[in-house]
């Protein structure tokens, strides 16, 4: 991968923000997953336990489990604890409704495998007005 | 509003705010809501089931104004506006403490007067109190190609598979907005193209208990990929309703599952072909008896200790299955160091009073609670061991505490809340 690789797929929610990157293919549970009050997910097993969310660009495989999944974003947005922005492999529900209430730049529908080319700690940029996702810098 | 999606021109009064600036705010989250997924239309929805009340989440926002609270978090809207009448038929979902023995439920006075506000406020806007999550035992009943939503994710899989009506899992938040506009994205699960088993699941276990269907639910989201929409085959004994909707809890725990199909069973799965509609599977998943003990070793602690809590009734008990409750403790007493607790809606606990079963289960020392459950209610007793015959409720209460959970069938629970030690099998 170059660097400044662009990758592009469907606007999901507008605006345009930079930051570190949190990937994790096994999405967060959607009771409980993740402490708003810290930012930090809380689901032992997974491989973004106990990181948190704040100000990262979150790479999920989806939502998962109950509604109340996008109200973990919503209460994390309240408290200053939400991402910069998401990435979405593909659109379910949740993870729209999850962009919805983060009011954050949000691209989904990648025609390549996110999981393979973003890793945690890779400096990401997201245009959600535009569908555009800028790798900036790979972690070392 | 920049938007991409197309509106009826009654979308476009409600969006410009001609009927009032609640309805704005809800159409505007329903539109940015369908732009997010692609869709290319709103429809119309007939019923919606909402997670509404004093809910411990909305504790987020440090205010008392009510409006503020639900402008912010119900609407998303940064300015505050006052709901108004609700669009279509709306009933609560689970909701934060049983308004009636909120105090057998140790729930503060402050809480439950907090609470009142809300309900009076949602009242005042045309809802109805179902008070539970599973509305369908309710009378919320949306039938085949019948749009709708629901903030409850058991219900909604539950509703779209067994009746073949038509939602999308979404949120809270979406669903709220939905009731007051009456609109959702035309999108996923609304459109019968999208409808058809991408997953063919066999089921080589013989699930005959509840909780081996709770088990078996889990293990089947467990296995699948965001977004499927799986098709069970198998040779088991045709479940009844207290199986199923215990299987899509916990099916929709472990996984995003949103419409299952059986074939023989479900109206959109009357065969395998027409399950996958003359289409391949994506994928086939096996699950045999090895992986259904592994689940429950995953959610399930290990042991024999010393329990404090006992709670059954997730999702809602049927009024069946408070009597099998209520004639399996007649005459027992559950051990003195256990509170018992059993949840339904409202309206089965009425029924329940007047079969003589909330007197068998008082008798014994046991509660008949309504309206919630202990992970809604954030009423889970801070013990060293608790004990609960559902899968959806012991996963989610694990992860917020340091506490021993075991899961198990309901004849392991009331027999451990009778001698007061963990009695289930391990496995």
């Amino acid at each position: 991968v170059s660097e400044c690789e662009q990758l592009t797929g469907r606007p999901v929610y507008p605006g345009v923000a930079e930051g570190e990157a949190l990937v994790s293919l096994p999405s967060i549970p959607g009771w409980g997953g993740l402490d708003a009050e810290t930012g930090q997910v809380i689901d032992p097993g997974n491989p973004i336990h106990e990181c948190s969310i704040t100000g990262k660009v979150l790479v999920l495989g989806g939502g998962k489990g109950s509604t109340g999944w996008a109200t973990l974003f919503q209460k994390a947005r309240v408290l200053g604890n939400g991402p910069a922005a998401m990435l979405f492999p593909t659109m379910d529900s949740r993870s729209a409704a999850a962009a919805v209430v983060s009011k954050v730049p949000v691209v989904a529908d990648i025609d390549v495998d996110l999981f393979a080319i973003i890793r945690t700690g890779d400096w990401v940029k997201v245009d959600g007005t535009n569908g555009v996702v800028t790798l900036l810098s790979q972690h070392e | 509003v920049d938007y991409r999606v197309s509106l009826t021109p009654e979308e476009l009064v409600m969006l410009k705010g001609e009927c009032g600036a609640a309805k704005q705010k809800a159409i505007e989250v329903i539109v940015r809501f369908a732009d997010a997924l692609g869709a290319e239309s709103l429809c119309e929805i007939t019923k919606a089931q909402i997670f509404v009340g004093a809910h411990h989440y909305l504790d987020v926002l440090d205010s008392d104004d009510i409006d503020e609270v639900i402008s912010a978090l119900y609407l998303t809207s940064d300015e505050v506006v006052s709901l108004d009448q609700v669009s279509v038929f709306t009933q609560s979902d689970a909701t934060p403490l049983d308004p009636q023995q909120w105090r057998e439920m140790d729930v503060p006075e402050d809480r439950f007067k907090k609470d009142c506000r809300y309900r009076d406020r949602l009242y005042g806007s045309g809802m109805a109190a179902g008070d539970s999550c599973a509305s369908y035992l309710t009378g919320f009943v949306p039938l085949m190609g019948e749009h709708y939503v629901s903030t409850e994710s058991h219900a909604l899989l539950f509703m779209n598979s067994l009746w073949g009506a038509c939602t999308n899992a979404g949120s809270i938040e979406t669903s709220i907005c939905a009731a007051f506009c009456g609109r959702t994205p035309y999108w996923g699960l609304h459109i019968k193209e999208n409808r058809r088993g991408t997953h063919l699941v066999t089921v080589k276990t013989n699930p005959k208990s509840v909780h081996d269907w709770d088990l078996l639910g889990y293990a089947i989201g467990e296995e699948l990929p965001a977004n499927a929409i799986p098709v069970i085959v198998g040779t088991f004994e045709r479940p009844r309703v207290e199986h199923l909707k215990s299987m899509f809890a916990s099916m929709a725990t472990s996984g995003t599952a949103e419409l299952c199909h059986i074939v023989g069973m479900t109206p959109e799965a009357p065969t395998l072909e027409q399950a996958f509609a003359g289409q391949t599977p994506e994928a086939q998943i096996t699950i045999d008896d090895a992986q259904i003990r592994a689940v429950r070793r995953t959610v399930s602690a290990s042991g024999c200790d010393k329990l404090y809590f006992v709670s059954l009734g997730c999702p809602h008990y049927t009024l069946e299955q408070i009597q099998q409750v209520a004639e399996w403790l007649n005459g027992k007493k559950v051990h003195e160091d256990v509170v018992l607790r059993v949840w339904t809606a409202p309206g089965l606990k009425n029924s329940a009073d007047r079969s003589g079963f909330t007197a068998m289960i008082e008798a014994a020392g046991g509660q008949l609670l309504t309206s919630t459950c202990p992970l809604v209610s954030e009423t889970v007793p801070q013990v060293p061991a608790m004990a609960f015959d559902s899968m959806k409720q012991a996963r989610y209460v694990g992860l917020g505490t340091a506490a021993k959970v075991f899961c198990g069938s309901v004849q392991e629970c009331l027999e451990s809340a009778v001698v007061g030690i963990w009695k289930g099998t391990d496995t």
